[in-house]
């Protein structure tokens, strides 16, 4: 007698929702007819989002001729001014791509519904990539404007740029910049359009590759994310070294992308659009995020900190001492009381993170505390090893110019992406438990 | 809640740990037999049925009861009208006095009182305190946690005067159980009854705080 191995009709498709493909299709049916998964709730019109983009790109364009007609004057500073709002954005853009893939490995129900805006800033990451290309190129056709080892050619023996040569020289850094370029933008693009290709077509599996994908996707994230923060910003000083600058870099990419979604999110609610979707329960959990990374980065800020300290090693502290004098000490006092303290006060009560405006006021604050801390990293350095005394407050208006000049960019691009695909996943397998989601505590 | 309920509760939380210096306060009813009246315990046998009764316990004014189940029902404490616990509050409390002990700990005795050079950093440079005080802050703050949430719920105790009752047994297999204390100021132990009765409870007993 043989037994003929059959597909029992019954049987669950290896997904994690373990469900036959006839109560797939039910639950589909299901979620389709909810009255809040209606077309205009979950759509946004391409008309009232390019509204917003015009005003953006109108600031970012501004911001940008002014960074311009800055680098005819100054071309340090203008690139210093530019390089802030590039590693502001690119952290925007790269913590996105980090919660998408966590949001996917850990199979995170409650995020389903703003999952989509992630990865719609996920996926603008090229944006940064090729402004970045573009510092990139400035500093190699220049020879090190602020990158100042690409300049070395070895007639002038410096022991410590011969024996870090294995690792900062031009060429290992433009093909650095390419793996990174192609690891981020990828990632990225793929997992956007998988989560799209599901709307339309329902398909668990993809879900599944989803999962898959972000396993890979998290350690090459966390090594490219290191790595380009050590090639733009630790370098800047040549000098310096610090262990903790991959995380340290890492935790203002999941900080800026929370509290980026955090507003996109709301901008969405207060246009009429997932009403019911999107609640303050979500709102609430978002909050948890960016509390989680405020306290996050001060504990990173501070173990960096307090080691070179304490060790007292002249490379190392060089790079805090620059940072404690020419009024750059104040912006430690605002730092550690403005992007640790007030926020960590506000964020612990429960309410300033389920009231939707207030999260977002929290957000917009959070966002231009991250700005300020790459301003700390890269703007002391313009004047460094120059002859020219740094001018302190009075070119404030190059500065401003160039963040504000690469966030309009960046900003009216995520506008117009939004209305590009429905405004949450529609058919991802773990939704229905996200539109009943609830913090019990 | 009133001053003069509070002080009786805290009396008579005194009186279950030191007899011997606390008289516990007068019984307002008692039974037959002269034991005073814990309340009265009310069986349901399905979850919509007690999450229904619940909610009607809670509108009719009840503050002193609660709801027993064998499993975590969601949504049951708002069902049951119950109030955001002050313990959040209390742990932000002993943080903070975590902080100041370890400020006045580390900076009086190397800077005021003991002035000592360490590794050539100055007296008073606040990085090496940072670490001591994040570590008395949440040390403080896990100690108010743990006892704070003790001391708010009245554990640990030895006995339960609901355990006097046969059939609460059930409650950790197919039985839920509504139970309306005799200390709560709109009990009274026939509207309750009826009350109870008519939410839907089956083998209402009165029960009595035999210790």
């Amino acid at each position: 007698m043989t037994q003929i191995a059959t597909k029992h009709p019954n049987h669950p498709a290896p997904d994690s929702t373990g469900l036959s493909d006839a109560d797939w299709q039910a639950r589909l049916d299901r979620i389709a007819s909810d009255p809040r998964m209606s077309e205009d709730n979950t759509t946004l019109s391409a008309a009232s989002a390019s509204r917003a983009a015009k005003w953006l790109f109108g600031a970012g364009i501004v911001g940008l001729l002014v960074t311009l007609m800055g680098a005819f004057t100054n071309g340090r500073h203008a690139l210093g001014a530019f390089e802030v709002g590039v590693f502001t954005v690119l952290a925007i853009s790269l913590g996105s791509l980090f919660w998408v893939m966590v949001f996917h490995s850990l199979n995170a129900s409650w995020a389903i519904t703003l999952r989509r805006q992630f990865e719609n800033i996920a996926s603008l990451v090229w944006v940064p990539v090729v402004m970045m290309l573009i510092v990139a190129a400035i500093e190699i056709t220049q020879g090190g404007v602020l990158l100042q080892w690409l300049g070395y050619t070895g007639k002038e023996y410096n022991h410590l740029l011969e024996v870090k040569s294995p690792y900062l020289n031009t060429n290992f850094f433009i093909i650095r910049i390419i793996i990174y370029a192609a690891i981020w933008v990828g990632i990225s693009r793929v997992l956007l359009s998988w989560s799209r290709k599901s709307d339309e077509t329902g398909d668990r599996m993809l879900g599944r590759k989803a999962r898959f994908l972000s396993g890979a996707g998290i350690p090459l994230f966390a090594l490219s994310t290191a790595f380009a923060s050590f090639d733009f910003l630790m370098s800047l000083d040549y000098r310096f070294f610090s262990t903790m600058w991959g995380v340290y870099y890492f935790a203002s990419c999941a900080l800026a992308s929370a509290s980026a979604v955090a507003i996109v999110a709301t901008m969405l609610r207060r246009a009429g659009k997932l009403d019911g979707l999107v609640t303050e329960e979500h709102f609430h959990d978002l909050g948890k995020l960016v509390f989680a990374f405020v306290v996050f980065w001060a504990y990173v800020a501070f173990s960096q900190y307090f080691l070179i300290w304490y060790a007292n090693i002249p490379e190392e502290t060089a790079w805090y001492t620059n940072r404690q004098q020419h009024g750059w000490q104040w912006l430690f006092v605002v730092m550690t009381m403005g992007h640790f303290g007030i926020p960590f006060l506000l964020l612990i009560w429960r309410k300033t993170k389920r009231k939707t405006m207030l999260l977002c006021g929290m957000s917009v604050y959070m966002l231009v505390m991250v700005i300020l801390d790459m301003l700390w990293i890269i703007r002391p350095m313009v004047y460094m090893n120059t002859s020219k005394a740094d001018p302190g407050l009075a070119m404030i208006w190059l500065d401003i110019a160039g963040v504000v000049g690469v966030l309009g960019i960046f900003a009216g691009l995520v506008a117009l992406k939004i209305p590009k695909s429905p405004l949450l996943p529609l058919k991802d397998p773990m939704l229905h438990e996200s539109l009943k989601h609830k913090n019990y505590v | 809640m009133d001053m003069k309920n509070l002080i009786n509760d805290a009396k008579a939380l005194g009186a279950d740990y030191f007899p011997m210096f606390l008289r516990k306060p007068a019984p307002k009813f008692v039974t037959e037999s002269g034991n005073p009246v814990f309340g009265i315990v009310a069986e349901f046998d399905e979850t919509p049925k007690v999450f229904k009764a619940a909610k009607k316990v809670r509108d009719a004014g009840y503050s002193k009861w609660d709801v027993h189940t064998p499993f975590p029902i969601h949504d049951m404490e708002e069902a049951m009208g119950i109030k955001t616990t002050k313990l959040p509050l209390m742990a932000g409390g002993a943080a903070v006095t975590g902080l100041c002990i370890a400020i006045l700990l580390q900076w009086g005795t190397t800077d005021w009182l003991y002035p000592t050079v360490v590794q050539g950093k100055p007296f008073d440079a606040w990085q090496p305190f940072v670490p001591v005080m994040f570590e008395l802050a949440v040390l403080l703050t896990a100690f108010m946690c743990i006892f704070g949430m003790l001391a708010l719920n009245g554990l640990p105790r030895f006995h339960h005067p609901l355990f006097s009752h046969e059939r609460f047994c059930r409650v950790g297999n197919d039985r839920f159980f509504i139970a309306i204390e005799a200390t709560d100021p709109n009990f009274d132990p026939e509207k309750t009854k009826a009350l109870l009765e008519e939410i839907g409870g089956t083998d209402i007993t009165l029960i009595e705080d035999v210790s």
